[in-house]
């Protein structure tokens, strides 16, 4: 008992452990946000624009989505694990991460489709334009930004459920958080859960400036009325 | 020439026609206005021109072709589109949304921005200052202009207009349509041309297309011959009970036959520029019998009471 009570943060861990133990975890989580992400965003556009377009298809669309955000992260991390050729590890987490973007990002497609406003496709269709030079000239570059915003949801939303995934092997700094937990040591937990809440806030500020990027012809109407 | 014949338009979800039977001929160079309460059926009219609606039955014929012999999106490319809510893309800026018809005819950079500067100079934007604008920067005025050079900008023989000056405050909505029929007088398109307001319709039309509820034509002539003779008791309760001064304002004073001026003081003066009715007005506001005529040369001669009611009379108020 002469020995000193475990400090809160141990700076020397840090600094011991970043090259081999830190750094991999930050990779390892913006590798398993990325990629769940960029997937979950190739299946949402087409499946936005169908829906947005065939409006029967939007309600089932959003119930089987809805269903899938509503299943607790760690009972979906964990029946997945079990799936056969799934297993324990990143896979896994990216497909559960994957299902909760789908929900989010389908409605920002669908609800950025349905601003274009009426008249804007009238013109253009009455200009000769086709309906795919008016999908992709007109109306998705002026849904863009409001597709921009449900990535940025998503993305904050899967940076932070991301971090549960390694009680299934799926790394990231999770790991961090576990390990600390299971040793009883603060400085991992702590160190995990800054960093985990740095990169939520670091990739919101990112896309918060590409949605910006995206919108010039409403940047310099603020910047006019400045 | 644009000839409609026997079109008539059933939407799918209703058993009334929304146009019943149309057949009528708009001569090349002339501004045909549809006028008419909502629901006769105008707009679907003019949209089946550009085939944005496909009739039920009947064919419209553009140079003695029917407009079905080609691709919908050709045709299109071919007939300028303005429209009232204007449909300016946000996101492009006021040259790219000019350049939207020569870009997909796949005209060069060059001809492109040459032409652009010269729509917006003929709509009255100063190119150097407005080129690289978006639409949200501008007035609703001068985004009525854009929407009008947007139309012209591949120089097609043939403009539909849906209300193009609708969403402007009178004042502008009255010089909007003076500088369209200056620039009209040169570049002589084929306009089909939608209101609701029947005072447009007489100052812009070259004719008029009277319709009714349900989508009949109730009449189709020069504002002249509907004003003087309305013909039926719809035409003359939808062109109102100062039909007789609306004919008046088709004609200036500069253009009729003056009396000489024979030198009396204190006579209003009469600018050559104004209406027949406005002159009208003016004198009975002075309380004077007669007025000096005056123009860019000084006073060109006098108008009387007497002459203006004579002139009504013979029917002598020539249009042009």
């Amino acid at each position: 008992m002469t020995e000193a009570a475990p400090q809160f943060i141990s700076w020397s861990w840090i600094a011991e452990n970043f090259s081999d133990t830190i750094v991999p975890a930050i990779i390892g989580h913006v590798y398993l946000s990325a990629v769940s992400v960029a997937i979950a965003v190739l299946i949402s556009l087409p499946a936005g624009i169908l829906a947005a377009k065939r409006r029967g298809l939007y309600a089932p669309i959003t119930a089987f989505t809805g269903l899938l955000f509503t299943i607790p992260s760690l009972a979906l991390f964990t029946i997945l694990v079990t799936v056969p050729g799934i297993g324990i590890g990143p896979n896994a987490v990216i497909i559960a991460l994957v299902a909760y973007s789908l929900l989010v990002l389908i409605r920002n497609v669908v609800a950025g489709l349905d601003s274009v406003p009426a008249e804007t496709i009238d013109a253009a269709k009455g200009m000769g334009l086709t309906s795919r030079q008016i999908l992709f000239r007109v109306e998705l570059p002026l849904a863009l930004p409001v597709i921009v915003a449900g990535v940025r949801i998503a993305t904050v939303t899967v940076i932070g459920i991301a971090t549960i995934g390694a009680y299934v092997g799926g790394g990231g700094l999770g790991t961090l958080i576990f390990d600390g937990i299971n040793r009883n040591f603060s400085t991992m937990v702590i160190t995990g859960a800054v960093l985990a809440t740095a990169l939520a806030v670091a990739a919101d500020l990112l896309l918060l400036g590409v949605e910006r990027y995206l919108r010039p012809w409403a940047r310099r109407k603020q910047e006019e009325a400045a | 020439m644009i000839e409609f014949r026997e079109v008539s338009k059933v939407y799918p979800d209703s058993d009334a026609p929304a146009v019943r039977e149309l057949s009528f001929t708009i001569p090349d160079g002339e501004i045909c206005v549809l006028v008419g309460p909502s629901g006769c059926g105008k707009t679907t009219t003019m949209r089946m021109v550009n085939r944005l609606i496909e009739p039920s039955s009947g064919e419209i014929l553009i140079d003695g072709e029917p407009n079905t012999a080609m691709s919908g999106t050709e045709l299109r490319r071919s007939i300028g589109y303005a429209i009232q809510q204007i449909g300016l893309f946000p996101h492009r800026t006021i040259a790219e949304n000019i350049a939207t018809v020569p870009a997909l005819l796949n005209w060069s950079r060059d001809r492109i921005r040459s032409r652009v500067d010269e729509l917006l100079e003929l709509v009255g934007l100063e190119p150097d200052r407005y080129r690289d604008r978006y639409p949200a920067e501008l007035s609703g005025g001068q985004q009525q202009r854009v929407g009008v050079a947007r139309a012209m900008a591949a120089d097609p023989p043939i403009m539909l207009m849906d209300e193009p000056f609708g969403a402007v405050d009178p004042i502008t909505r009255e010089r909007l349509q003076d500088e369209f029929l200056n620039i009209q007088q040169n570049i002589r398109k084929t306009v089909v041309f939608v209101t609701h307001d029947i005072d447009e319709a007489i100052k812009l039309g070259d004719r008029i297309a009277i319709l009714e509820q349900g989508g009949t034509l109730a009449r189709y002539d020069t504002p002249e011959n509907i004003l003087s003779e309305p013909g039926s008791e719809f035409v003359a309760s939808f062109i109102g009970g100062d039909r007789v001064l609306k004919r008046l304002s088709l004609t200036r004073v500069g253009e009729v036959e003056l009396e000489p001026p024979n030198g009396e003081k204190d006579l209003p003066r009469i600018d050559e520029r104004m209406t027949l009715r406005d002159a009208l007005s003016e004198l009975l506001g002075r309380g004077a019998g007669k007025g000096v005529v005056t123009g860019d040369g000084g006073v060109r001669g006098a108008i009387s009471i007497d002459a203006i009611r004579e002139m009504f009379r013979t029917g002598e108020t020539p249009r042009d």
